[in-house]
């Protein structure tokens, strides 16, 4: 755990921010992956801010994902090139990584930032802090997090006919790049419920469902059946080297919010519905 | 334009400015849109608290030929109201996004306006007359006692005076899922578009219950979503051809001769990144935020973060030109990103014709940047000037003083800073009158408009 983790007021975090993104623009010695981290730290934060929001901006939401992507993406090819640690202390592959385990959990700084505060013009001094202050995310933290806020946004209830899945291997769905959605956090897991389960318009108000003890409701279902009758594609297997030490999903095992997402249910059948109740009730 | 301007360039005076004075802005002032009509004769705005505010500018005075008419309030509505969507507890802000006159047909007039989810169609009326002479009504409204009516006469239309009224004639809903961010109206004057965020539908002015989703870049799984429209226009001579920009900075240019679903565009307007300028915020600062055609179609202007790009129809893969807004903000690109700034939409207009060449093509863009400053780049000249709105130093019919922003070393006398720019004083929204040399520039909850000297 990096320091004492201090749940900061959001005022004091706007300060901290704007005094590090100003340094950012002024310094010169700041170093390259150190500049790279705190944006990245930044886009972090305002997803989290944003996720909170009832309507998140979509076009801002967009812009600030794609930013973190091409982050992600050096980052990665960085680390599968150069294996060693150029920066010590900010490696992106080491498992050491103190992950944000969603976004739900606001942002600890460790008290080594408040020395920030007092030394923004000396450059050296502002470095230090800063090193200290930023949190390193790993890979699949930021994945979640891009695709919990898409996702989020495609709770909105949409008036046009959902364009169907590709029903077969032929077409594989593009999965972006940062697929290896591993989900830590249950509540992803159920948000990837909510949208199986869209069509019975269950997920139209999410904020409703969150107060509900939705975990009660699904944790029995074994929806692996489930996933093959709708021809959807395994899962991708991820790319992300991390994933290995990852604890193995408990209650979804084949359904990760990737392919759930994928399940966009173009038509209820009835046929369908007794199928999937058969399954519930256990036959 | 810097300077005693001979020839062609303007000078631009200081006329008129409307709205508070005071600092303390109330949020449902804040202008969101400025737009001249077809004539230049009505200037309308739109606030965040959804009303709708149209002045009209007074008939010239033979005697007073050192200035062009004064622009009066000549009438105020409210347009939208905040609403609650149940179904998914949300808020629709009643803010205008964006208003667009349709050309006057007869005495009335008709503009569109536009919040997130509904676009309406109002109806401007002047009223100067009413019948006089009832047989059954007194004139204050009161029955008359039927055995007094002796005989029986006509009424006949005596004046009063004059009254504007503004009615809802067709109400556009329930066609967008995400927030709506432009209408155009085609050049057929009987349809136009509308754009949300992931889609374009196509409308007839006529029918209100259905309309034609022309555009959808939402994809099968919105975690793919990487591009997201950000602005539309109808090309003003072709009424088949229209554009939209997207976020990365891209412009398709679509036929709806072609197929039914504009999926596929004729044409994609696309500059290649300069490597030197890479960051991290390359995409963000490229998002297209405002585009508009030249009168006669055969270019058109986009506006990004820090530049103007205007671009030949016939040349996809990059601008003819490009003009740098405020390029002293690319080194300060974190902190604005930090402080939200780098996603405000600024938008950008062309001159109006000029009145003496006629069919000239327009060689003057227009755009706002911070500290109430706004910016004009001549494209025959290649000069350009800034200019800040501000009640101090404004007389009516002293010159503009231009300003000058250092960005960085040794400032000069009368230069200011980039860190002393008023991030908070931004200018989004400029309209300029589309025959003559008037502009319209909205700060955050005022209206300025300014004139050009006439000697």
């Amino acid at each position: 755990m990096l320091g004492r983790g201090l749940k900061r007021k959001l005022s004091d975090y706007e300060e901290n921010m704007a005094g590090l993104s100003s340094a950012f623009d002024s310094s010169r010695s700041l170093s390259y992956p150190l500049k790279r981290q705190l944006v990245l730290n930044m886009c972090l934060t305002k997803l989290q801010t944003y996720k909170m929001l009832v309507e998140p901006n979509l076009h801002r939401s967009v812009l600030i994902a794609n930013t973190m992507r091409q982050i992600q993406e050096e980052m990665r090819q960085e680390s599968t090139q150069q294996p060693v640690n150029i920066c010590p202390g900010i490696a992106p592959s080491s498992p050491s990584y103190i992950g944000m385990e969603s976004l739900g959990i606001s942002l600890q700084l460790p008290s080594g930032v408040s020395q920030q505060e007092s030394n923004c013009c000396d450059l050296r001094s502002v470095e230090d802090p800063i090193e200290n202050s930023l949190l390193i995310v790993s890979d699949d933290d930021m994945s979640s997090a891009i695709s919990s806020i898409l996702k989020d946004l495609d709770f909105v209830e949409d008036i046009s006919p959902p364009t169907c899945l590709v029903p077969t291997g032929d077409d594989q769905p593009k999965f972006p790049e940062n697929t290896g959605l591993k989900l830590e956090d249950d509540r992803q897991d159920l948000k990837g419920a909510e949208c199986v389960f869209g069509s019975f318009e269950i997920s139209n108000s999410t904020s409703y469902l969150k107060d509900l003890a939705i975990d009660d409701i699904f944790e029995d279902i074994d929806t692996s059946m489930y996933d093959s009758d709708f021809c959807c594609p395994p899962l991708t297997p991820p790319r992300s080297p991390s994933l290995a030490t990852e604890e193995p999903l408990k209650t979804f095992p084949s359904c990760n919010s990737s392919s759930a997402g994928n399940i966009q249910i173009c038509r209820t059948d009835l046929s369908e519905l007794d199928h999937i109740m058969e399954i519930l009730v256990g036959s | 334009f810097l300077g005693a301007g001979g020839g062609n360039d303007i000078q631009w005076c200081f006329s008129q400015v409307k709205g508070a004075v005071d600092d303390d802005v109330a949020e449902a002032d804040i202008i969101s849109t400025v737009e001249f009509n077809h004539s230049g004769e009505l200037l309308a705005t739109g606030d965040k608290g959804g009303r709708v505010v149209i002045f009209q500018q007074e008939q010239e005075n033979k005697t007073q030929s050192h200035s062009r008419g004064e622009y009066n309030v000549y009438s105020t509505f409210q347009s939208h109201e905040p609403e609650f969507d149940y179904l998914k507890s949300l808020e629709i802000e009643e803010k205008i996004n964006k208003i667009r006159w349709l050309p006057q047909k007869n005495a009335a007039q008709f503009l569109l306006s536009t919040n997130d989810k509904t676009i309406k169609l109002w109806k401007i009326s002047e009223r100067d007359k009413r019948p006089e002479g009832y047989n059954l009504k007194e004139e204050d409204g009161r029955y008359r006692d039927p055995t007094t009516v002796t005989t029986l006469r006509v009424p006949v239309f005596r004046p009063m005076d004059l009254m504007v009224e503004a009615s809802p004639r067709r109400i556009f809903a329930n066609a967008h899922t995400y927030h709506i961010n432009s209408i155009s109206i085609n050049s057929d004057y009987e349809t136009y578009l509308s754009a949300d965020d992931l889609r374009i539908n196509l409308w007839h002015l006529e029918i209100t219950d259905r309309s034609f989703n022309i555009v959808d870049i939402k994809p099968a799984n919105m975690e793919e979503l990487t591009e997201v429209i950000t602005a539309a226009e109808f090309h003003p001579n072709s009424c088949s051809t229209f554009v939209y920009s997207s976020s990365k900075g891209t412009i398709r240019l679509c036929d709806m001769r072609e197929s039914a679903l504009c999926d596929r565009h004729s044409k994609l307007f696309e500059e290649p990144e300069d490597p030197s300028n890479r960051s991290f915020f390359s995409e963000i600062i490229s998002s297209i935020s405002d585009v508009k055609f030249s009168h006669s179609g055969r270019y058109m202007m986009t506006r990004d973060y820090l530049s103007v790009k205007i671009w030949d129809l016939n040349m996809e893969n990059r601008p003819v030109e490009t003009y740098q807004v405020h390029e002293y903000l690319r080194s300060k690109l974190c902190s604005l990103y930090e402080n939200d700034c780098i996603f405000d939409k600024f938008e950008c207009c062309w001159n109006g014709l000029d009145r003496q060449v006629e069919f000239s093509e327009l060689h003057i863009v227009m755009t706002g940047s911070y500290n109430n400053f706004f910016r004009m780049f001549d494209r025959n000249t290649k000069r350009d000037i800034t200019l800040e709105a501000s009640r101090e130093n404004n007389k009516p019919r002293t010159v503009l003083k231009p300003r000058k922003v250092c960005a960085s070393g040794k400032r000069k006398k009368d230069e200011i800073s980039v860190d002393s720019l008023d991030f908070n004083k931004k200018i989004l929204h400029t309209a300029w009158h589309p025959k003559e040399n008037i502009i319209a520039v909205a700060t955050t909850n005022n209206l300025y408009i300014f004139q050009d000297k006439m000697n």
